[in-house]
């Protein structure tokens, strides 16, 4: 029970409190540049879930067995290297060009994958995998992950699977919500007026930004879930 | 001596991971393979790239797609010709020269030959008078406000006598007055001699209802399509001609005698042979331009 609440208090940091793009300003290309259309925005925002998943899957497996101070792999490889040895390996300098490498490689895979047995959802979303695959929203997931597996304070606190997993999911909802809500305006914003010099990316900045106060009334809803929650 | 063995492992990660990742992609890549007409890809090569929607299918790719299915070659309007001949190539299909496509006003009647018309107040624009019930009898013919004048950058497109007239002489074929029209009654035509014949007339009622509001409107007598079925199509009360058949070459000056109202007029610049047609008629020695108009619309509008 209270490892599913931990997850619930994840899972809507993630989505609403810490929004990806509207609280900490990741993601902004795509944010603006796929956001004239709601159902492109959606399908944009269907893309960036799905890819962030697969992301935080890989990086996951990858910090968890590998990219730590004495990950079990590394370590298991290295006793048979050096039997005997006491010594700590740290391979975490390593993670941040893996994850470009892992994600965009397996984004390739899917892609390719879709192409061939699922050529509508390669026709509705295709055109946006390669555009997001080391895109910063997708990177940012992988690296808040990294935080908690490769720089856990102590062993008990490093996050498992399932958390991660939730971070990236309902991260990506977040921004999947933050870019309907953004492109809804945007289609409304066709029929006014808006001063010449504004027009364009001017206009959408400033929108971002009143989207982004508005975002700003969840500040601190986790910490009081965590005190209903956890009664602390 | 750890930071030596830190490196070198992590030199031996990347090394196994890229070669983990290699062979996953390198089997990806044939198994998943999917088999793609070179056409469609050549197609795609050829075509600008610029995904502006212009030929009418969602991009490029999609173009390139509809067009190795068997779509027109000479669709892409920002390629034009060049591309046109690439694809028609690529395709292994022979195009005659792509006709440059003109704007047609299907409307003959100026001022004079409209009937029902009433004093319009309102905003002088045709998409604001055409929300107007009541300006003039005829729903579907030119409202003579001019907003294909305003929308025209070439000044190639004029408002004479109430009916808007293209300049065939200036005219680039951009089509924004045929997009700005709030009637519809502006085609782009493709036009492959100088001059092509044309049905000026947009109206789809019935033909009582028709003279009823024009004195030169289309009754839909039907006496072209009885003549050459093969060009003219009828549907909804109102002949229009098969671009795709139509031909310069066609002999069609029987059913330009037939048509009661006229509605069959030939537009564009007139060619060579038209011009020798003509020579012998007499002309005024001189035209004398109309300085009237200006002082009296000021005066007009007071």
């Amino acid at each position: 029970m209270d490892h599913l609440a931990q997850l619930m208090l994840i899972a809507v940091s993630a989505a609403f409190i810490n929004n990806f793009v509207l609280h900490y300003f990741v993601g902004i290309c795509p944010f603006i540049g796929v956001s004239r259309k709601v159902d492109m925005a959606f399908g944009m925002g269907c893309a960036v879930t799905f890819v962030m998943s697969i992301a935080a899957l890989l990086s996951w497996t990858f910090t968890y067995f590998i990219g730590r101070p004495g990950a079990p792999l590394t370590m298991w490889l290295w006793r048979l290297v050096a039997p005997g040895s006491t010594a700590v390996l740290d391979l975490s300098i390593l993670n941040y060009i893996i994850y470009i490498f892992v994600i965009a490689a397996s984004v390739q895979f899917v892609e390719m994958y879709l192409r061939k047995f699922f050529p509508p959802l390669f026709k509705a979303f295709g055109i946006f995998l390669p555009l997001i695959t080391t895109n910063c929203a997708i990177l940012f997931a992988c690296l808040e992950i990294m935080k908690h597996v490769a720089g856990a304070a102590d062993p008990g606190l490093v996050w498992g699977l399932d958390k991660s997993l939730t971070l990236a999911a309902f991260g990506g909802i977040g921004f999947a919500l933050a870019i309907t809500i953004m492109a809804g305006i945007r289609e409304e914003l066709e029929a006014c007026d808006v001063p010449k010099p504004l027009q364009g990316a001017g206009i959408t900045l400033l929108v971002a930004g009143i989207l982004a106060m508005a975002f700003m009334g969840f500040t601190g809803v986790d910490r009081g879930l965590e005190t209903v929650i956890f009664g602390k | 001596m750890l930071t030596t063995t830190t490196v070198l492992a992590a030199a031996g990660v990347m090394l196994g991971l890229a070669l983990a990742m290699c062979a996953v992609l390198g089997w990806a890549s044939r198994a998943f393979y999917v088999a793609v007409d070179p056409r469609v890809e050549a197609a795609g090569a050829a075509l600008p790239g610029a995904n502006c929607g212009g030929c009418g299918f969602v991009g490029c790719n999609e173009y390139a797609e509809a067009v190795v299915a068997g779509a027109d070659v000479s669709l892409c309007p920002v390629g034009g010709s060049s591309v046109a001949a690439a694809l028609a190539a690529i395709m292994g299909i022979e195009i005659g020269e792509s006709a440059p496509r003109r704007p047609v006003v299907h409307c003959a009647a100026d001022h004079a030959m409209r009937l029902g018309r009433h004093e319009y107040r309102g905003e002088q624009t045709c998409a604001a008078a055409n929300l107007v019930a009541g300006v003039q009898g005829c729903v579907y013919g030119c409202l003579g406000l001019g907003d294909c004048v305003r929308a025209c950058a070439y000044d190639a497109i004029h408002v004479i006598d109430g009916l808007a007239t293209v300049d065939y002489l200036t005219c680039i074929g951009c089509s924004a007055c045929a997009r700005v029209c709030p009637r519809n009654i502006i085609t782009m035509i493709p036009f492959k001699t100088d001059r092509v014949l044309v049905v000026k007339c947009s109206n789809k009622d019935f033909g009582k209802d028709v003279s009823n509001v024009c004195k030169v409107g289309c009754i839909g007598c039907r006496s072209c399509t009885r003549l050459m079925g093969e060009v003219f199509k009828f549907d909804q009360n109102l002949p229009s001609i098969d671009y795709n058949v139509y031909d310069a070459e066609l002999d069609v000056s029987k059913v330009i005698e037939k048509c009661p109202m006229a509605s069959l007029v030939w537009v564009g610049t007139p060619t060579p042979r038209h011009r020798e047609l003509t020579e012998n008629e007499e002309l005024p020695e001189r035209v004398e331009a109309d300085f009237r108009t200006t002082v009296d619309q000021a005066q007009w509008r007071g």
